[in-house]
């Protein structure tokens, strides 16, 4: 759950051990990873501030949205900025991540911030080195902790960003040794799962204690269904969806959880899983294996089906159906072959089945027990 | 009556015996192998006496659990106990550091925790055994084990104690990083060069080797993605330690390869074994198994070494079983015990992990 992931991310690293890092991965069919990395990032400033956390300060390496952004979504959700340069730095790389800009118009003041501006942004502009970037991070870092044994966290925006830029095994390394530093208490980072092969992904689990991966509320069944429903799918998806957390424990042991959460406009709200999903899925239809209703034309084909004893109930005269043909059929034909080859049909020596009756006073049925006459 | 003739045939057995090795830590087998130990007692007896020297095991881990480190801790303390060499390489910048986790043997018999001994289990009264091959001992091996008072073959580790600094401090250590390197040349040679002290040219062993390399294909090493040349490094070290009175156990996540690298590491082994984690306060698998609380993870063997032989150890392969890895909690050793799974029960989805991963074994 999303509390335990933040308590995890607080509570931060024992000694001599790697930090606690979280994966957040999602996709396109539901698009809220950074919604949920948001969340964390509030949590994790509000303990921060409030003194409860193992780490002094957060270093936010800013690949997909601008400082300005994170300045603007602190102050909205209560976060106080008033110190903010004492314990958050951000690491802009979405500004100018190439230096590409820095390139065309000559030198210009390397801040496109205002000193005035709340948050200390450093602009970055060669995310394809990867060792300047872990420097530029460490030395940011500890700038917000101080000298001495202070820790803090790292936090980076869209590692499918650094994937653009730099090859999978050094991205990896960059993030274990982020994971071995001794000064980082923990780490967290967004990826969009999707855009990545399946080697890739697996690298980043592998590289992470805490993988939480978002999933749309209803798996939809294949092309079934009207396009109202799948509209309707559609708009719950939008807003809902599920979010399933692995942790490794120390013990070597995995916790499995799952939660639901729903977006609003003041954020993403997380609850426990609900039974709504039972109720949904029984709407559907349900894929079983045999068909209990029948359809009309079924009923018809039931209804015209020669049953193979005398009584027809119909009223018909005594016909012995003896199973080859239809009744009306044998009659047309016998009459119309009689009428042409007699001697033929005679000769041919065709099996026909012949029934006498015993008696025709005998019931069909009788409640006598056919032991009774046995004299003991 | 009839005295023994004795037979009049030029094929007559050769009952001389093998020769018992001199090096500490070794012990012969049938068929000529001389085996040295896994670390782990119970591993030594699934697989027939432990790991024959000249042969590769191969460990596949599961990324969300570190279970492949005891094998290894357990593995290297063995080595060093019995002062055999040991070369281990893993992807961390500082690989001494990992010396100092190894952990230390327990010293005396008597504090073992489990006892296999089947007189005792009939003198505690009537039991219903209805998973009877529980009770019953697993059959021995039918070569005799020396057990040296001062040496003995395996020992019980302690993880909760380091292993003593004069161990560490000796000459027959080397550390290595593979972390850095774009290549795996270097590797060879380091690897080639150790290996050449215990080759296979006289019949008495001196020494022998241990080569330990962690998470082969670990994400943050360059050569990661170089899969040919990962698997023609795996070939050449097969063939300079069939030369070479070593063992070599590398570790690596077969979710971080192709599938199919994973199917060609997988076949290179001569022993190849999976440790896979459990999930955490998971009720139905508390109902499944018993002494679920102890438990920190599962073992598999799915393939033990053939040297020299065509018959295959009969270590229950063929059934739907699961070792697990038990810290007992008297002693924090790791004890192996084999757990039978009722073949109707899919555990399957217990036991694999999500659906990204793509995962070369089947539980």
């Amino acid at each position: 759950m999303a509390e335990s992931i933040c308590r995890n991310l607080r509570d931060g690293a024992l000694e001599g051990e790697h930090a606690p890092a979280l994966s957040i991965k999602d996709s396109i069919a539901t698009p809220f990873g950074s919604d949920v990395f948001n969340y964390v990032l509030t949590k994790l400033s509000a303990n921060i501030l409030a003194g409860k956390s193992q780490s002094k300060g957060i270093v936010l390496v800013a690949f997909s949205r601008s400082p300005s952004f994170y300045v603007d979504f602190l102050k909205t959700n209560g976060i106080d900025l008033v110190s903010a340069k004492k314990w958050i730095s951000i690491l802009d790389c979405y500004t100018d991540p190439l230096g590409w800009k820095d390139s065309l118009k000559g030198p210009l003041d390397t801040k496109n911030f205002s000193l005035k501006d709340p948050i200390e942004a450093v602009l970055f502009r060669h995310v394809r080195n990867l060792d300047l970037l872990f420097s530029a991070i460490i030395e940011m870092g500890e700038a917000l902790a101080g000298q001495g044994k202070g820790r803090f966290s790292v936090s980076i925006d869209l590692v499918t960003e650094m994937l653009r830029h730099a090859s999978l095994s050094s991205v990896a390394n960059l993030l274990s040794k982020v994971r071995s530093h001794d000064r980082i208490s923990s780490t967290f980072w967004l990826l969009h799962s999707d855009l990545h092969e399946i080697r890739a992904i697996a690298a980043l689990e592998y590289l992470s204690s805490m993988v939480g991966s978002l999933e749309p509320m209803n798996l939809s069944l294949n092309g079934q269904r009207g396009d109202l429903e799948k509209l309707s799918l559609l708009e719950q998806n939008s807003r809902k969806g599920k979010f399933h957390v692995r942790i490794k424990r120390r013990n070597g042991r995995v916790r499995v959880m799952c939660e639901d959460f729903h977006i609003e406009q003041s954020g993403i709200n997380f609850t426990p899983v609900s039974s709504e999903e039972g109720i949904i899925n029984q709407g559907l239809l349900p894929k079983v294996q045999f068909n209990l209703q029948l359809s009309e034309k079924e009923r018809i084909d039931r209804a015209k089906v020669v049953l193979p004893f005398e009584h027809q109930g119909n009223g018909e005269p005594l016909h012995i159906y003896d199973g080859r043909r239809s009744l009306s059929e044998g009659k047309d034909e016998k009459a119309s072959v009689s009428t042409e080859n007699l001697q033929t049909n005679e000769d041919s020596g065709k099996g026909e089945i012949i029934y006498f009756r015993d008696s025709d006073d005998e019931m069909p049925d009788s409640d006598e027990d056919p032991d009774d006459d046995l004299d003991i | 009556m009839a005295a023994m003739k004795t037979r009049m045939s030029s094929f007559s057995r050769n009952t001389s015996v093998a020769p018992v090795p001199q090096a500490p830590g070794l012990k012969s087998g049938p068929n000529g192998t001389i085996f040295l130990s896994s670390g782990i007692p119970d591993l030594d007896k699934i697989l027939g006496g432990g790991f024959p020297l000249g042969s590769l095991v191969m460990v596949m881990e599961d990324t969300e659990a570190p279970h492949h480190m005891l094998l290894l801790r357990n593995f290297m303390s063995q080595g060093l106990v019995h002062n055999q060499h040991l070369l281990y390489a893993s992807p961390s910048k500082d690989p001494r550091a990992f010396l100092g986790t190894l952990p230390s043997p327990v010293l005396s018999k008597d504090d073992r925790s489990h006892n296999r001994d089947p007189e005792q289990l009939q003198e505690r009264g009537l039991r219903i055994a209805w998973q009877y091959k529980k009770y019953f001992g697993e059959p021995q091996p039918n070569f005799d084990s020396h057990r040296d008072t001062k040496h003995e073959y395996c020992n019980d580790f302690d993880l909760r104690k380091p292993l003593e600094r004069h161990f560490l401090t000796a000459q027959n250590i080397c550390c290595l990083s593979i972390q850095d390197p774009p290549n795996l040349a270097a590797f060879r040679d380091c690897c080639a060069k150790f290996l050449a002290q215990f080759s296979r040219n006289n019949s008495s062993i001196s020494c022998a080797g241990r080569v330990a390399i962690q998470s082969f294909c670990a994400p943050q090493c360059e050569y990661s993605n170089m899969e040919w040349d990962m698997l023609s490094f795996i070939r050449s070290l097969k063939g300079m330690i069939r030369d070479s009175n070593a063992v070599a156990v590398i570790t690596f996540p077969p979710s971080l390869l192709s599938p199919s690298s994973s199917k060609r590491w997988q076949h290179i082994a001569d022993t190849l074994l999976s440790v896979k984690a459990i999930p955490d306060e998971d009720k139905e698998l508390a109902n499944l198994l018993t002494g679920y609380q102890d438990m920190i993870g599962l073992l598999n063997v799915h393939k033990v070494a053939n040297v020299n032989t065509q018959v295959t150890w009969n270590c229950f392969l063929a059934d739907l079983i699961c070792l697990r890895v038990l810290l007992s909690s008297t002693l924090f050793c790791i004890a192996l015990q084999v757990v039978h799974i009722h073949p109707n029960i899919h555990t399957c989805d217990k036991f694999s992990n999500n659906a990204f991963h793509c995962c070369g074994v089947s539980c």
